[in-house]
């Protein structure tokens, strides 16, 4: 393998693990899986579109000719794709979570009403924007630089590296955090944590809204080497979910080494000539089933083993 | 607690309404049955009317009513529908019967599977290339169709009993995808846009999208539903289905007493994905093509919506959802994508308010009244009165409303002859002779419930006994439990004590 | 001086079960008041009801100057954070209520204040001075404790924010007579000047002499105010 696919599976692994982690995320604080974390994702894609376009020429105007100027629309971009994501997840959290968070058979339902959110949202696209394909505007434009030898279009630095950054800000603020150690203590014994004055709604909003934000910003990482379409959303979700499902839904570190492997993977299958683009899916599919099948409970469950 | 009780008037009773028969009651009872499997048609129930001693029927179940109602009336308006109405209730019967079908999966055998049209897709696929390309004739398509559900349920199945629940959801939404993929590799079997198309027909070429031939698929499509239906009944109804029923209750215990409910799951799975595969065939004859839209995540989340809106686990909560589904889908297509929009509104709406669907909203609602009065009504009783009206109708011995009406107004006559005079005489000589009005009390006291009395423990060494006071449990092989602390020196003081506990408990009654 | 909790004609059950029947009690300032009777007979309920962690309540409960009584219209428990929050602490019956989490998380967790988790670092060595077999298992996951260890967990967690009102559930319930003892006197040692202590017990002479007040509870009534019969 050389070392142009290894830049190519980090750059998918990066924006796959913005996706599962938030998924991850939201099942093991709240129990929810959030099927409109695809919606969210192409809605935040319009969303950069939309804000970008507004906002953009003003940058341009305030700091032409200036060094910062691709880093400030970079900012830009990927502060409206992550704010429009945020806004989304609090949406899903209001219409999902909030009426049937402590009714029978939540997980479920909860389910279901993503499923509805997603599909809603799609058609709502489709309706609004058109089926046609849009473009963000380039940033970075399609340069190079080279890293230890390595050769690195700048829009794939630019994604692993806003990537590494969110994740760990995130993991930070839920290790270090109380807010962290509440949704920890929600998901373990609720009637224990609203004795503790920790509110589960309270609680969710923020979870809610950060994993909004991240599959915000993939959308906006993602969209520098594809278009902005409504049914932008159905392929990262799919993904996202299986390398949350690899990964041991729930289990953070887990979902992150899953999104690892699999772009690995999807880099590699594309790579090998008689396997192709086409068959990725497939590859990816069976190795999951796989993996799942040996251990039902996929990474996060090897890791918890070997931690006892 | 000692305010007078207005006289408010609550409303009594909560039986549900029954359809009735008075039959001749010398005249034995003959019941029908159904040929093979022994069933009844209807589910009488025989019994008496207690005052009158008349012989009652009362109708226990009245689905079946509505079932043939519902199914009539679609028959009955058929030949009067448009073309383009009849060309919906075509699609309602052959979703219906797909929808049945995946109730069973996900209802009897709980394995929640979205990979439903998947298999329909893959049966069809097969069944059109055989007859397209191998030239098998339209009738052989459908054990075609069988034979390519079954192999696609054997390899779903397969991770099925490893991986549970969501998990196992989340998984099959893929398999869709993954079909879709394959399928537009293989070049060699559809050379445009991945579709195969002039599929043989049961329906004849030249009557194809012409109004007899729309009679006959609706009529075809219509007889699918029923057979559909009937596959649901033989396998939800019967042993198999009893089976499953007990694993959803208690896994451990079926398995206790032997019932293999993995075996019956995969069963159940590998028979239902069959009858997908059998659907499928039909549905490539029916439209004479097949396409790879059948396995768009699109028409999976619609399939999905119908099952949502009935209630997952009921056959008739399917074929509600379907309808609804499809006439919003099918009727509204002026509305474009909103109308996709208003299904979804419909599914959140449906979910957020209901546990288990549409179908299940009335049993729902009714629980939750109960729900309600009952908390009402335990806010209002009063521990030891009398019984509530609504509680009387529930009651079928009325002896014991009355006893209990009679031992409230005791319990009130003895609670006024309760002073410390008495209290004081009671004290002086625990074992009498006692003044009228302590022998009342006293005597109430011995009659009572073995629940309700006490019983002295004597402990130490003669001559140093110390006394205290137990409860007795009123249940056989339940010990009695200390009720304070105090120790007591002699006898007459624990008698007192004793009694103070009852006139205390007399007194909160 | 005013009382800090006032229950009027409470009643509380669960479904058509009604355990609680127009409970009336006042618990002024200062004040370390035992419930005794036996189990099964409301005690707990009582404590739930005050939290609005039942099926159904209605009555009027009167916090300081709060009113947190009433009937219940959102499912139970989502008033609860709230009421914690105004100052009332409660240790449920259970043991320990967060079993994956370490000592040292679990009693973060009851630092619910700005200011107490602030100060979570000194507020945890208070505790562990309370409570000195605590020190060494600050890592440990909570779950794979002795009851006696859970229980001044659970207790020291609702320590960590200092609340105006602790409902103490069963104290003693499980543990050795040696250890319940310690529990009660690390309760004894707790400041109670501005708020007020109620200790649900089955296990009398276990609070001889450690509370200023004992009410009897039986089939849902407080028994201390019929007058009849005295008790303890």
């Amino acid at each position: 393998m050389d070392a142009s696919l290894i830049v190519y599976a980090l750059n998918l692994s990066a924006i796959y693990a913005l996706m599962a982690i938030g998924i991850s995320l939201l099942w093991s604080s709240i129990g929810m899986l959030n099927m409109a974390h695809g919606a969210t994702f192409a809605v935040s894609g319009y969303g950069a579109l939309v804000i970008g376009g507004a906002v953009l020429p003003t940058v341009d105007a305030l700091l032409q000719g200036s060094m910062l100027l691709s880093y400030a629309r970079f900012v830009v971009l990927l502060a409206a794709g992550a704010g429009v994501g945020a806004l989304c997840g609090g949406v899903i959290y209001l219409l999902a979570f909030l009426p049937i968070h402590d009714k029978a058979n939540f997980a479920v339902r909860g389910l279901i009403v993503t499923l509805a959110i997603n599909l809603a949202t799609v058609q709502g696209l489709l309706w609004w924007f058109g089926p046609r394909q849009q473009a963000l505007p380039q940033i970075f434009g399609f340069g190079r630089l080279e890293v230890l030898g390595i050769p690195l279009r700048y829009d794939q630095a630019a994604t692993i590296g806003a990537t590494a950054v969110l994740l760990v800000a995130v993991l930070a603020w839920l290790k270090l955090s109380r807010k962290g150690l509440e949704i920890r203590a929600m998901m373990q014994n609720p009637e224990g944590a609203a004795l503790s004055g920790i509110s589960v709604r309270r609680a969710a909003m923020p979870v809610m809204a950060i994993t909004g934000a991240m599959a915000g910003a993939a959308a906006v990482l993602l969209s520098q080497s594809v278009f902005v379409s409504p049914t932008a959303g159905a392929m990262p979700l799919i993904k996202g979910m299986i390398i949350a499902l690899l990964g041991g839904l729930g289990s953070v570190p887990g979902a992150a080494i899953a999104a690892l492997l699999i772009g690995v993977l999807e880099a590699a299958t594309g790579a090998i000539p008689f396997l192709g683009q086409r068959m990725v899916l497939l590859v990816q599919f069976g190795f999951i089933i796989l993996v799942l099948i040996i251990r039902p409970r996929g990474i996060g469950g090897l890791l918890d083993e070997t931690r006892k | 607690m000692n305010e007078p009780i207005a006289p408010v008037l609550h409303k009594v009773g909560n039986r549900r309404h029954e359809w009735m028969l008075r039959p001749e009651g010398r005249k034995t009872w003959q019941r029908r049955r159904l040929p093979l499997i022994g069933r009844h048609w209807l589910t009488w129930r025989g019994g008496h009317n207690p005052r009158t001693l008349e012989r009652e029927r009362r109708l226990a179940d009245k689905r079946p009513l509505w079932w043939l109602v519902g199914l009539a009336g679609l028959v009955a308006t058929a030949p009067f529908l448009s073309d383009a109405m009849l060309q919906i209730a075509i699609v309602f019967c052959v979703f219906a019967a797909i929808n049945v079908i995946w109730t069973l999966i996900i209802g009897a055998a709980g394995i929640l599977s979205l990979a439903t049209m998947a298999t329909v897709g893959l049966g069809a696929y097969a069944a059109a290339a055989a007859n397209v390309y191998l030239g098998v004739p339209w009738p052989l398509m459908f054990p075609v169709g069988l034979l390519v559900g079954l192999m696609a349920g054997g390899l779903l199945a397969l991770p099925s009993t490893r991986i549970d629940g969501l998990y196992y959801a989340l998984l099959t939404i893929g398999v869709a995808e993954i079909c879709r993929v394959s399928i537009s590799q293989i070049r060699a079997l559809a050379p445009q846009n991945s579709s195969i198309n002039n599929v043989d027909s049961f329906i004849p070429q030249d009557w194809f999208l012409q109004r007899p031939g729309l009679l006959l698929g609706f009529a075809s499509a219509f007889v699918l539903l029923l057979l559909a239906l009937l596959l649901f009944r033989l396998v939800n109804s019967e042993r198999l289905g009893l089976q499953l029923q007990a694993a959803r209750e208690d896994e451990e215990f079926s398995e206790a007493v032997g019932i293999d409910y993995k075996r019956a799951r995969l069963l159940v799975f590998l028979i239902a994905s069959g009858a997908l595969g059998v659907i499928g065939a039909y549905y490539a004859m029916l439209y004479r093509s097949i396409s790879l839209n059948i396995f768009s995540l699109d028409q999976l989340l619609l399939m999905f919506a119908m099952i949502v809106i009935g209630g997952m686990g009921r056959a008739e909560g399917a074929v509600i959802g379907t309808a609804i589904v499809v006439l919003i889908d099918r009727a509204l297509i002026d509305l474009g994508p909103l109308r996709i929009i208003l299904i979804a509104a419909v599914v959140i709406i449906v979910t957020l308010t209901t546990h288990r669907g549409l179908a299940d909203a009335r049993s729902q609602f009714r629980a939750y009244r109960n729900r309600i009065k009952s908390e009402r009504r335990a806010a209002r009783t009063r521990k030891g009165g009398e019984v509530m009206p609504e509680e009387a109708t529930e009651i079928a011995d009325k002896q014991l409303i009355a006893y209990r009406r009679f031992d409230k107004r005791l319990r009130d006559r003895l609670k006024a002859l309760i002073t410390p005079e008495l209290i004081e005489e009671h004290r002086r000589a625990p074992l009498g002779p006692h003044s009228d009005a302590l022998a009342r009390v006293m005597n109430y006291f011995r009659r009572g419930e073995m629940s309700d009395k006490y019983a002295i423990l004597q402990e130490g060494d003669p001559g140093s006994w110390t006394y205290s006071v137990m409860a007795l449990s009123g249940e056989p092989g339940k010990p009695p439990r200390v009720v304070d602390d105090r120790h007591y020196g002699s006898r007459d003081e624990a008698y007192h004590a004793v009694f103070l506990l009852r006139v205390n408990d007399l007194l909160e009654s | 001086m005013s009382a800090i909790l006032e229950i009027r004609d409470l009643s509380a059950g669960y479904g058509a079960l009604r355990v609680l029947h127009e409970i009336n009690l006042t618990v002024e300032r200062g004040e370390r008041l035992a419930i005794v009777g036996l189990n099964g007979h409301g005690k707990t309920t009582l404590f739930r009801a005050i939290t609005h962690l039942v099926g159904w309540q209605r009555g009027s409960i009167r916090f300081d100057t709060h009113e947190i009584g009433g009937a219940r219209s959102l499912g139970e428990g989502r008033r609860t954070p709230g009421i914690v929050r105004l100052g009332v602490a409660m240790t449920p019956q259970g043991d320990a209520i967060f079993p994956g989490l370490t000592v040292r998380q679990h009693l973060d967790c009851g630092a619910w204040s700005r200011r107490a988790w602030r100060e979570r670092a000194r507020r945890r060595a208070l505790i562990f001075e309370m409570f000195p077999p605590l020190r060494k298992l600050e890592n440990t996951t909570v779950g794979t404790l002795s009851g006696g260890e859970r229980r001044m967990v659970s207790v020291g967690r609702a320590l960590m924010t200092e609340a105006r009102l602790y409902l103490i559930d069963e104290p003693s319930l499980g543990l050795a007579p040696v250890i319940s003892k310690r529990v009660v006197d690390a309760l004894r040692q707790i400041d109670v000047r501005d708020g007020a202590m109620i200790i649900a017990e089955q296990n009398v002479s276990l609070l001889d002499g450690q509370v200023d007040r004992m009410i009897g509870m039986h089939a849902g009534r407080l028994r201390g105010d019929v007058g009849h019969v005295e008790l303890g």
